[in-house]
């Protein structure tokens, strides 16, 4: 067990020390802590998810063209949205430990170094926030959870993106300011139990080489060759997101790669458990992030990433199909993409912005603040996240629970299908998965545990703004928080009907 | 050397994957599929399925035994199946359960009594929900 006394969240989220809290350190568990604190664990995971990769990507483009039968599909748009959602929830950040993109990466690295730093007017998340939209976009838009070939496709592009843009830009530029998957995790690991971070920050007071974010450097008696520069090579990487342990909080912008833990030379990073959303709350600056409340692209990020969980969940039921129908009857339109765009805009734009601006025009001139509307809500912004958090989780386990064990089958019919014997044993079509009236509950569960998670974030926040008027300042967020809590549920109630030709069918 | 073994043994797996799973298994024959669907566009449910098996020239194909396999455009859905009866000469009928409303298709596997396989897939947008 660890104790953690400094830089965790007060009452009210103030970044002060507080009272003590006890962690359990994964690091120190007997088997996992000792695998884990071995430095090729990470590649030791990545590994074999590199070669389910390669494995999707061979059905995706070889395999039958059908989504319910092809590898690729179904790992992609069930097992894996699922099986992330549901181990950020459970654990921590694991996906982006085990990311499978960053193999190849890494063994590029290896041969030639890249050259340049990332562009300054891109070292924010708007290029991340775009494609975050413009994946979802997509998805919508070309029935990507139907099209074997296009999901092949989109796996293919990211391994070649994140290869080609850390081939050129120094760092984790891929991660940091690109990736719409890492983003997602980012946000939704601020709910997670566990957190990588300092044991002992007094340790770290004291701490001169700063390893864990510059790095290792070869000892100055090897014999290894200095490069031009004169500085010796580095043999251990300092976190590369720019997140410096002892003032690093939450984890935003962390990839679990424990570059930290092995660089640290006093021992002093841990995998710590906490409580959920304790951070979200957290005012102030923060290492690798800067002030969160004072970057709109971060309040962006966690409107979309909320409101794009209702809008991605509302287009796999029928009445999204009435209202397309409907739009495309008033306006002429015999084309999606239009229709669609508009939809996106609405949902992801215009909604939010009114939404948000209301509350935020409230709960402001409630608490007599002198902070502009933009500042409010830039405040108040992060506690979006828990609830579209919960939104996900219900969509992303839904697809997952129900439909887990089609994989067997799947693999069972390639492999017969590969091989013209049952490898592994003829396919059991009848496999699927928990009944949904088992899953309905877990669903509003997740969804509660949202609401829930909003509340206690925007209630923090509201007391940082105005201690004396703690409920007023909270009310209209509370109210949007179980607006949108009401809206999924509404969703979540509808007979699916997933179509990808709104206008011929 | 045994890197090289390993991934040269894992890139002809993933070659005779990738071969072996090539789309279009279908055989093919001068048979005719026609399929119909009722009610018609269907609803979630049980579904009446009347297909029509003949030879180019018209000819029925009587003795079949004929196997539907329906499946959601999405992936994660567990399948329906139906064995079709003969109710008159190249004229099978059956019931197929559509779980879910949306886009479906209906894999038909005929084996006629000659050893031929005659397989074919049938769209089956807009599934309604009740």
């Amino acid at each position: 067990m660890i104790t953690k006394a400094e830089g965790r969240p007060s009452r009210d989220g103030q970044r002060a020390p507080r009272q003590r809290t006890m962690s359990l350190d994964l690091l120190r568990l007997p088997i996992l802590g000792r695998f884990l604190c071995w430095r090729y664990s990470r590649i030791a995971l990545q590994v074999p998810v590199f070669f389910l990769s390669l494995i999707m990507i061979a059905h995706a483009f070889w395999g039958p063209q059908l989504a319910p039968k092809n590898l690729a599909a179904l790992l992609t748009w069930v097992h894996f949205r699922g099986l992330v959602v549901l181990v950020i929830l459970l654990s921590g950040n694991l996906f982006c430990m085990a990311c499978p993109f960053m193999l190849p990466r890494d063994i590029a690295r290896r041969l030639f170094s890249p050259r340049w730093r990332w562009p300054r007017m891109l070292r924010n998340k708007w290029p991340a926030i775009g494609l975050f939209v413009l994946v979802l976009f997509a998805y919508e838009l070309f029935d990507l959870w139907s099209d074997p070939w296009w999901t092949g496709m989109l796996i293919v592009t990211y391994f070649a993106g994140a290869l080609i843009v850390d081939s050129l830009f120094r760092q984790a530029s891929f991660c940091k300011y690109l990736c719409p998957i890492g983003q997602f995790n980012f946000l939704s690991s601020t709910l997670a139990p566990l957190e990588v971070a300092v044991r002992d920050i007094h340790i770290c007071s004291e701490c001169q080489t700063k390893d864990c974010i510059r790095g290792v450097r070869a000892a100055i008696d090897t014999e290894l060759k200095t490069p031009s520069g004169g500085q010796l090579p580095i043999v251990q990487r300092g976190c590369e997101l720019a997140l410096f342990q002892p003032r690093k909080v939450d984890n935003l912008d962390c990839t679990f790669c424990l570059d930290c833990v092995y660089a640290c030379p006093y021992d002093n990073v841990g995998i710590l458990t906490r409580l959920p959303a304790e951070q979200l709350a957290v005012s102030g600056p923060r290492s690798g992030i800067g002030t969160i409340e004072h970057r709109f692209d971060f309040t962006v990020l966690a409107t979309v990433f909320t409101f794009g969980a209702l809008l991605n969940a509302f287009a796999m039921i029928s009445p999204v199909y009435a209202l397309e129908q409907w739009i495309a009857e008033r306006t002429g339109l015999r084309v999606e993409w239009p229709i669609l765009m508009a939809m996106f805009a609405v949902a992801l734009i215009l909604e939010p912005a009114m939404l948000l601006g209301i509350a935020a025009a409230v709960s402001r001139s409630v608490a007599r603040t002198s902070d502009s509307l933009l500042t409010t809500i830039n405040r108040f912004a992060r506690s979006l996240v828990p609830i579209g958090f919960g939104v996900w989780l219900a969509h992303y386990g839904f697809h997952f629970f129900t439909g887990f064990l089609t994989v067997i089958p799947i693999a069972q019919n390639a492999a017969l299908q590969s091989f013209g014997w049952p490898l592994l044993g003829e396919p059991q079509w009848a496999w699927g998965g928990l009944p949904e009236s088992i899953v309905f509950p877990l669903e509003c569960g997740f969804m509660g545990l949202g609401l829930l998670g909003s509340w206690r974030v925007s209630w923090a926040i509201a007391h940082q703004l105005s201690p004396g008027r703690v409920w007023s300042c909270f009310a209209p967020w509370a109210l949007l928080h179980l607006l949108l809590f009401l809206s999924a549920l509404w969703i979540m109630t509808q007979p699916m009907d997933m179509r990808g030709t709104f206008l011929g069918g | 050397m045994q890197h090289n073994s390993i991934v040269r043994r894992y890139l002809w797996t993933m070659l005779i994957l990738g071969v072996g799973c090539s789309p279009g298994a279908s055989e093919k024959t001068d048979i005719l599929v026609d399929l119909t669907l009722t009610p018609s566009p269907p609803v979630v449910g049980n579904t009446q399925m009347s297909l029509k098996l003949a030879t180019s020239d018209g000819t029925p194909v009587d003795g079949a035994e004929v196997r539907l396999e329906g499946n959601m455009n999405h992936a994660g859905m567990k399948p329906s199946f139906a064995e079709l009866q003969e109710a008159e000469p190249g004229r099978y009928l059956g019931t197929l359960n559509f779980t879910m409303g949306g886009d479906w298709f209906i894999l038909v596997t005929a084996k006629t009594p000659d050893g031929q396989t005659v397989q074919q897939k049938v769209d089956v947008p807009g599934v309604k929900t009740r």
